[in-house]
């Protein structure tokens, strides 16, 4: 019966090779919780940073959860993408992320990677574009094994987040 | 048991003695060996060393090996040849450091070999050599352990184990004899280390070691191997190389730097003969036999094999393993396994799992391999441009794709053609029969139930037999009951089915020989049909036997049967037969009773009474004969059965006939021939209904057959509606006619291409043909006999072969259109659910039930087909259920939780939350949810659940009538699933409703603002400025205003003076009317000297009400006020919800209402009248306009004249004659009479309407239709971007459909035709009165947010709901259906904004129709409210105004002028036929007269109620008289349409309520529910009189049209007695 408010931004991303980043993003829960109000998934603009290289989404995201349990405590994933000049649209990075479990304001940066693929799509990427992504979204914050996975670095997306948490106390949790 | 030390076992038991040996030998060599110099030692002899140590240690090495200390081990067993060594070497090699734990050791040795001569002592060993082995271990030990052994306690637990190793040896020897091994060969030990030990701590030395003595074994140079340990260096090596030449040990031991070179050793390689190996072989390996093991020693002592099968239970298909190996395996098993657990009851090895076993032994294994792969899969994308574009694809989710579906169409067969000649009929009729015969064959249900039945009675034998005592005759003699039955029934099915199959030949056979008959009759053969009767003889003996023995086993069986059955009867007729002799002696002793009596008596009683009946004496029940069962026997076989001694007859049918060449035929059959010549075939593909492909042409083979053999690949993007096949059949030149339809069934999504089967569908045509040939004809009649009885009529038909699948793409994934795309529209998607629910109704409906029947019906519980119902009736049997059915996703989850589930759900803080953030409409914009739940009321939810319980529950106390609640529902439901439909468009925002953003002045911009700066002020022309919009986002209640200008109304009927037979001029309470009444005949002028109070007709005022709110104006005089006030009324949303969802879909309507304030003189007395003024204001409505507030929402403002809804009847008030205007078209009937009032409406701030959602609809329109239409509409919008132009509409299943499909002559009800037969004038207004009757619902209440839905006119007709419309196609459609020239007019009216009219073509004039009133008026009419026309809708064609004026009265109506009218279909682009949409014909229900009166009472009851309501303070009294009187007064009014009648009524009226003084008027309104009656009776205020004596009279009639359109009068009035 505790409830936890995750209220926050995604501020953007910095580091990326690519200019024009938006972002795709989502928060991924265990059984036991339970959305009351808010949206879980979203995708922010995109921005072409004008001075310096971050790119800054400022993308709200504000979720109420109830939760009966600890477990599947709430984790973000992110899927930042990047448009070129052409406006076509190719993957820059995955992200993974959990939410925090302190209550307070949190700056969290989370790193990304990307699929490298074989050398004739690593070629095709940097001449056409386009490149590999993953078949299934939620390998992103799934723990299946993913070495056999080979993936280059990405950027890291900045957020800021703010915990709401209630309740916890009831059930023995300090926080 | 670990297997591994099992097989360990198995060989060690068997050469255990070699062991022996080798240590014997040891002990003698190991001398020779050290005094032998090493150069001369013999290869064998090494070996033997190496052999015996290793044999030796493998004793050792069991227990030892689980141990984590390997290395150690397999140091030990290196140092095998070293126990020999004299003891000082190891002494010198460092006593110092070894001094201690020699120390030890000795103490150690010393426990040790007490123990061991313990253990010796217990063990009487014959074999004293054994003895040796233990203290040689010692030995052994005390060398072995040097290095490494720190742990004392682990060489103990070493030796012991070792020592119960050689106990359990000893014990083995005793039992087992001894088998001859020479010596000199590997033991079993060492052979089993040599395959399972585990050498991996010191890879080198493992792998070197194998080497070795392979080459060893292989007979090749040895020294390499020699050498190589040196090489490697290390310590280990060393010690091993110790071990090879003993005689170097004490050198190497004393300097551990010594060069390599000084340890090799050059030695003769080691030598083994084959004949040797192969002995020692077999010694150490066991070979299991391949014989065949006989079935006794597999199974348990005494138990007869027991076939599963034959007892007719389920037992899978065994792996394929040959023969040899299941021997081999089963061989090895029955040593391995003494208790035969591998066995099965039939004596064969188990092979399957056991099938009623409830949960897997193990999981199957999965590649894993292949499920990270899909897991981690990538795959390249490119880099793909994001199409932006403001249509809104529905669907997407989907993929976009293209399908394919293959239809493969192999060919066609006629059974029967009208050109089959009498032989072909025949052959047709052989095929078949043949056919059926062949399926028969092959099922061969007759030998299976005679097997069955065999197994049955076996089983009854065995369970007869006395020889098991184990289980309780009880039970026993139950299932033998059982399988009795069970006999019975399968006795049947054989019976019947051997029956079957003798007849099927017999028909053959019959078939064949009248074939026969026929071609010799006819001279000529057809066909090359042949049937072959192949005689298989059997051995007649064994048959006969067979034969007998059967009806023996059945007579004895029947016998049986009926012996039970005599002694059940016996049994009865004894109790009946007891029964009876009881009350035989009863009888008697009653009769003797009376006998007395009689005597007594006898006068009295003449006949004795029988107060009972008679009991019957019981018959005896006839023991059976056995002769009269023989017989029957006998008989049925002799029926069913072949005879015993008769051949079997196997039917071939073969096509080796030959066919009578042309030349020999006579002309009737050349002709016939001729024509099949001519005959040619070809099939189209239909798919939705639309010819997708053909096949070729192909003639009709002689045969009747066609081949095509072509596959078609459809390419397809929605999932197939209907697959269809025509066959065509052309005849020489002519056009194809069309045979036949066959539909497809569509493939289930599992059958791809090359796994579907080819298929046969049947199909046949109704088509008669009469040849004048030998052809028979179709569906003529024709016979086979000569004299022309027993006729035949046979139908063309045949069988097309075909398949249809799905096609696999590139990369292997079936082109398969999702399945949510398998249910299109609301309709299937509704008829889905229904299924849904269907099915969960019947299926699941009784468990318990369900369980019974499976358990009474006796399912095979081995046949995995059963093995659901099997785990339903355990589960059932044993009342608990353990459902392994689940995988559990988060371990621990459960114990972890803080609270369970229910309490989650419990919480109504959360309850609330998830119900707002749904939108749940009771819920939407709920603000401030209270933090704590005992703060949260429980009636909060009230609504709600009532809301959900009632959902299915069609309540018909708010719609009264349950037709309309249905249709309520239904709406209720599309709303619903539209709007599901739709979450995607809804959460499409556009820029500016995101970003409001001032325009950055640019320079133009800035230079027209500097110019304006310099203009000429103007006051008295201000201009309209733009206002600025606002987005409902951030408003909240009181924000919003309307804002309602009432400017001037024209002709407001004039007060007439109230007028009575009774009228006194001393009355104190006047009306003030006045002069200008139109009927001056009751008219009386000393009345009208009695107004005081100035000289108005009439003194209106109006009053605006809006969610009940009320404004009114300053009260005005005379029949044409001006006004000219704004009021303004605040505006709330429902549940403060601004969004523009909730805005869109807000019901309410502005009511202006006009009244008129007449002043009564309440004074008392007349004297009075001098000195003070008594009055009271009264107010009678006249008439109301009313104005959707949806319409103000999306036109922004409202501007213009209303006609005024002015009651057919207003007593006491008439029009001014000499006002009404002569507008333009008077031939028919001045058109506009009626009053009319100039209004202003707008709401502020101006709200931004919603977007009607443009959205790309799936069609199945032609595309280049669907490309002309678009370009025609940009084409249009082009030049006038204001007009109207429609050419596509979307139907109720969301689906673009081209407008002129609409528009169709549907005729119009058949009772609305007869009232008028002559009148065609009067027949169409009467149809536009009936359509206008239908009530109002405008498309952006029902289906907020979303553009128009067209619904079809029966559909409409369906609902009784729609919008201007549908009103306007079933109107145009009634017009076109009664032979006028119609069209559907679309264009901007006042107030709808947006809608259609109908304009119609009378004799030299137009008409334009607004369907939801009624009304027609003509061209030139100022007053009519179509303001612009956009287009012409006709039935064929489209025309769009490109005149330059668009109003009506500007513009030419004919649209033959191309110049004026821009006509879609023309001549580049002719009009392709479409088919209408609409149905043939519209099927009308007469009105349910019963029905209406009911509804008509209840309404009035209701009425009633709300007016008592509305009165809190007053008594409201009923006149009924009056009541009555009105009530009978409405059906004239609705006979009349409200016209015509006032003056008759209102004599009436005043005949019968003289000293009333009275006023009301009837409203006139179509049905739909109860609330719009009672806003409009609230709104006419008639219940707002206060006069203490008012009376009220209310009188409700409903007048039924067909299809239950009600319309609906509704007379109020109040009176007031005149005193």
């Amino acid at each position: 019966m505790a409830e936890v408010h995750v209220i926050g931004q995604i501020i953007g991303a910095s580091g990326f090779s690519e200019s024009s980043l938006f972002c795709k993003w989502g928060i991924h829960t265990g059984a036991a919780w339970k959305l009351l109000s808010g949206v879980q998934v979203g995708q922010t603009q995109v921005d072409t940073p004008q001075i310096g290289e971050m790119a800054y989404w400022s993308h709200p995201i504000d979720l109420h959860f109830a939760t009966k349990g600890l477990q599947g405590w709430p984790r973000l994933h992110f899927q930042v993408w990047s448009q070129d000049s052409f406006g076509r649209c190719q993957l820059a990075g995955y992200g993974f992320c959990h939410v925090p479990s302190s209550p307070g304001t949190h700056q969290l940066a989370c790193p990304t990677w990307r699929p490298l693929g074989s050398w004739q799509e690593q070629l095709a990427r940097a001449f056409v574009g386009g490149g590999p992504q993953l078949l299934h979204g939620d390998t992103i914050y799934s723990g299946a094994d993913r070495y056999r996975l080979h993936t280059a670095a990405g950027g890291t997306v900045h957020l800021e987040i703010s915990l709401l948490l209630r309740h916890f106390d009831r059930y023995g949790v300090e926080c | 048991m670990n297997p591994r030390e099992e097989k360990v076992k198995i060989i060690t038991e068997e050469f255990i003695e070699n062991d022996e040996d080798a240590d014997m030998e040891r002990q003698k060599k190991n001398p020779k060996v050290r005094r032998q110099p090493r150069k001369k030692q013999p290869p064998t002899a090494v070996r033997k060393e190496m052999v015996s140590e290793k044999s030796h240690l493998g004793n050792q090495q069991e227990p030892v090996q689980e141990e984590p200390k390997t290395c150690l081990l397999s140091m030990t067993a290196r140092r095998g040849p070293q126990s020999l060594p004299p003891i000082p070497s190891t002494s010198r090699t460092g006593f110092a450091e070894f001094s201690m734990r020699g120390r030890m050791r000795e103490k150690l040795q010393a426990a040790r070999s007490k123990a061991e001569s313990a253990l010796l002592q217990e063990i009487p060993t014959p074999w004293p050599r054994r003895l040796r082995s233990p203290s040689k271990k010692e030995l052994e030990t005390e060398f072995g352990t040097e290095p490494g052994k720190e742990v004392e306690s682990t060489q103990q637990e070493i030796d012991s184990q070792s020592h119960s190793r050689v106990k359990f040896h000893d014990s083995a020897r005793k039992i087992k004899p001894k088998p001859q091994v020479p010596p000199g060969f590997p033991s079993a030990e060492e052979a089993y280390n040599f395959f399972t030990f585990n050498f991996d701590p010191e890879p080198e030395e493992s792998e070197k070691k194998p080497k070795a003595r392979h080459r060893e074994g292989t007979n090749l140079e040895q020294e390499e191997g020699e050498e190589e340990p040196p090489a490697h260096g290390g310590g280990k090596e060393t010690d091993e190389e110790e071990l090879l030449n003993g005689d170097d040990a004490e050198d190497f031991l004393l300097g551990l730097d010594h060069m390599a070179d000084d340890f090799v050793a050059v030695r003769p390689a080691d030598y083994e003969s084959i004949h040797d190996r192969l002995q020692m072989e077999r010694e150490m390996l066991f070979i299991p036999s391949r014989q065949t093991v006989p079935t006794y020693k597999k199974l348990p002592e005494n138990v007869q094999p027991r076939f599963l099968e034959d007892e007719g239970l389920y037992t899978g298909v065994r792996p394929e393993v040959s023969r040899t190996n299941q021997n081999i395996m089963e061989n090895r098993l029955l040593v391995q396994d003494p208790e035969r657990r591998w066995f099965g009851d039939d004596g064969r090895i188990l092979a399957l799992p056991n099938p009623i076993k409830p949960f897997p032994s193990r999981l199957p294994v999965e590649t894993q391999e292949l499920s990270i792969k899909a897991e981690l899969e990538t795959m390249y994308k490119k880099a793909v441009k994001y199409v932006h574009s403001s249509q809104h694809v529905i669907r997407s989710g989907d993929p976009p794709g293209n399908f394919q579906l293959d239809i493969d169409i192999s060919g066609l067969l006629f059974t029967h053609h009208p050109c089959f000649s009498r032989e072909h009929v025949l052959a047709a009729k052989l095929a078949q029969l043949y056919d059926q015969y062949l399926a028969r064959h092959q099922r061969n249900k007759a030998k299976f139930l005679t097997e069955k039945l065999q197994a049955l009675r076996n089983a009854v034998q065995t369970g007869l037999d006395p020889e098991k005592p184990h289980q309780s005759l009880d039970t026993i003699q139950k299932t033998i009951n059982d399988y009795k039955s069970e006999i019975r029934q399968t006795r049947k099915l054989r019976d019947a089915e051997q029956e079957k199959d003798r007849t099927l030949l017999k028909t053959i056979i019959k078939v064949w020989k009248e074939m026969k008959s026929l071609r010799e009759f006819q001279r000529f053969t057809n066909t090359p049909l042949k049937l072959v009767l192949r005689k298989e003889k059997g051995d007649q003996k064994a048959d006969e036997e067979a034969y007998e023995a059967e009806i023996q086993v059945e007579i004895s069986e029947l016998l049986e049967e009926h012996t039970e059955e005599y002694t059940q009867k016996m049994e009865e007729y004894r109790t009946s037969l007891q029964q009876w002799k009881a009350w035989r002696k009863a009888q008697r002793a009653k009769k003797k009773k009376r006998k007395q009596a009689a005597e007594e008596h006898s006068y009295d009683e003449t006949e004795e009474p029988h107060p009972e009946e008679d009991l019957v004496k019981p018959i005896p029940p006839e023991p059976t004969d056995r002769a009269v069962i023989e017989q029957e026997v006998r008989e049925r076989a002799t029926q069913s059965r072949r005879r015993p001694g008769e051949p079997m007859l196997v039917p071939e049918l073969s096509l080796a006939g030959s066919i009578t060449p042309n030349n020999q035929c006579p002309r009737a059959e050349v002709l016939r021939r001729e024509d099949v010549k001519k005959r040619s075939l070809y099939l189209k593909v239909l798919f939705n209904n639309k010819e997708v492909s053909r096949t070729v042409t192909r003639p009709l083979g002689a045969d009747f057959r066609v081949h095509f053999g072509q596959i078609f690949n459809l390419q397809i993007v929605n999932w197939p509606e209907s697959l269809a096949l025509q066959v065509y059949e052309t005849i020489g030149h002519s056009g194809p006619t069309l045979l036949a339809e066959v539909f497809l069934p569509v493939p289930e999504t599992t059958v791809v291409a090359g796994r579907a089967p080819i298929e046969e569908v049947e199909f046949s045509s109704n088509q008669h043909v009469t040849l004048d040939h030998e052809g028979v004809g179709s569906g003529v009649p024709f016979s086979f006999e000569a004299d022309g009885s027993n006729q035949l009529i046979l139908m063309t038909s045949g069988k097309v072969s075909h398949s249809v699948a799905w096609a696999i793409g590139e990369n292997g994934i079936p082109l398969i259109p999702p399945l949510s795309q398998q249910n299109i529209g609301f309709r299937s998607a509704l008829k889905r659910a229904d299924a849904i629910s269907s099915i969960g109704t019947s299926g699941l409906t009784d468990m318990k039930k369900l369980a019974k029947w499976a358990a009474e019906s006796k399912l095979d519980p081995n046949d995995p087909n059963n093995a659901p119902l099997m785990q339903l009736i355990s589960v059932a049997t044993s009342g608990e259920s353990y459902v392994p059915d689940f995988f559990r996703l988060e371990q621990l989850q459960q114990e972890f939780n803080f609270v369970s589930d229910q309490e989650l759900s419990r919480s109504k803080r959360f309850r609330l939350l998830l119900l707002r953030s749904q939108e749940v409409p009771e819920f939407r914009n709920y603000k401030q949810i209270p933090v704590y739940d005992r703060e949260i009321m429980e009636k909060v939810f009230q609504d709600y659940e009532k809301r959900l319980r009632d959902r299915n529950v069609i309540e018909t106390k708010e719609h009264i009538d349950t037709h309309r609640a249905m249709v309520a529902k239904y709406l209720q439901q599309v709303r619903e699933s539209v709007i599901n439909r739709f979450l995607i468009a809804k959460q499409h925002f556009l820029l500016a409703d995101m970003i409001v953003e001032e325009e950055v002045p640019n320079i133009s911009i800035l230079g027209l603002s500097l110019f304006k700066l310099a203009e000429q002020k103007r006051p008295l022309r201000p201009r309209r400025k733009g206002r600025k919009k606002v987005t409902a986002q951030n408003l909240s209640d009181g924000d919003i205003k309307l804002l309602v200008n009432i400017v001037r109304a024209y002709d407001i009927p004039v007060r007439k003076p109230a007028v009575s037979k009774f009228q006194q001029p001393s009355r104190s309470s006047r009306m003030f009317s006045e002069k200008h009444a139109a009927s001056p005949s009751t008219h009386s002028p000393n009345h009208n000297a009695d107004y005081p109070l100035g000289q108005v007709s009439v003194r209106p005022f109006v009053e605006v009400s809006f969610q009940r709110t009320v404004c009114h104006t300053t009260t005005a005089e005379g029949p044409n006020p001006s006004w000219n006030e704004e009021l303004e009324l605040p505006f709330r949303a429902p549940n403060g919800d601004y969004s523009t969802a909730s805005l869109q879909s807000v019901k309410d309507v502005v009511f202006i209402n006009i009244f008129d304030e007449v002043l009564h003189d309440v004074l008392e007395d007349d004297r009075e009248r001098g000195s003070g003024i008594h009055t009271r204001i009264e107010r009678h409505w006249l008439g109301c306009v009313k104005i959707p507030f949806s319409t103000i929402y999306f036109q922004a403002r409202i501007d213009g004249t209303f006609k005024i809804d002015i009651p057919p009847v207003l007593l006491g008030y008439s029009k001014e004659q000499n006002m009404i205007l002569e507008r333009g078209f008077d031939s028919v009937r001045n058109l506009s009479e009626g009053s009319y009032i100039t209004l202003f409406i707008t709401i502020e701030p101006q709200l931004v309407p919603g977007e009607s959602v443009q959205e790309k609809f799936e069609s199945q329109e032609d595309e280049k239709l669907l490309q002309a239409s678009e370009k025609f509409q940009a084409e249009c919008a082009f030049k006038f971007p204001n007009r109207q132009c429609l050419t596509t509409v979307i139907d109720i299943n969301g689906k673009t459909v081209f407008i002129t499909r609409y528009l169709k002559p549907l005729n119009p009800p058949e009772e609305l035709l007869n009232v008028y037969p002559n009148n065609l004038q009067a027949t169409a207004e009467l149809v536009a009165r009936y359509v206008s009757l239908i009530p109002f619902l405008p498309d952006t209440v029902s289906f907020a947010g979303i553009c128009d839905l067209w619904s079809t006119s029966d559909q409409f007709l369906d609902l009784l709901a729609g919008d201007e419309e549908e009103h306007a196609v079933l109107l145009c459609n009634y017009f076109l259906s009664l032979g006028k020239k119609a069209w559907l007019v679309m264009g901007n009216a006042i107030p709808e904004g947006p809608t259609a009219y109908v304009l119609t073509w009378e004799q030299g004039h137009y008409l334009i129709w607004n369907p939801c009133s009624g009304h027609f008026y003509g061209q030139f009419d100022t007053f009519c409210p179509l303001k612009n026309v956009g287009c012409l809708i006709g039935p064929d064609n489209i025309w769009f105004n490109i005149q330059r004026y668009d109003s009506p009265l500007r513009i030419n109506f004919d649209v033959t002028k191309p110049k004026l009218w821009k006509s879609f279909f023309s001549r580049s682009l002719p009009y392709p036929g479409l088919s209408s949409v609409q149905p043939e014909e519209l099927i009308y229900q007469r009105s349910d007269k019963a029905a209406a009166a009911e509804l008509q009472d209840r309404i009035e009851k209701i009425l009633k109620e709300k007016i008592m309501d509305w009165r809190p303070r007053h008594l409201t009294r009923w006149n009924r008289y009056c009541t009555s009187t009105l009530r009978h007064f409405l059906p004239l009014l609705e006979k009349s349409q409200g016209e015509d009648v006032e003056d008759d009524h209102r004599a009436e009226l005043l005949k019968q309520l003289g000293d009333y003084r009275f006023s009301g008027f009837p409203l006139h309104m179509p049905y739909s529910e109860v609330k719009p009656l009672i806003d409009a009776v609230y709104s006419t205020g008639v219940h707002n009189i206060d006069v203490p004596n008012v009376e009220f009279a209310l009188a409700v009639y409903i007048h039924p049209y067909p299809k239950n359109v009600l319309s609906v009068w509704i007379y109020v009035a109040s009176l007031i007695r005149n005193r």
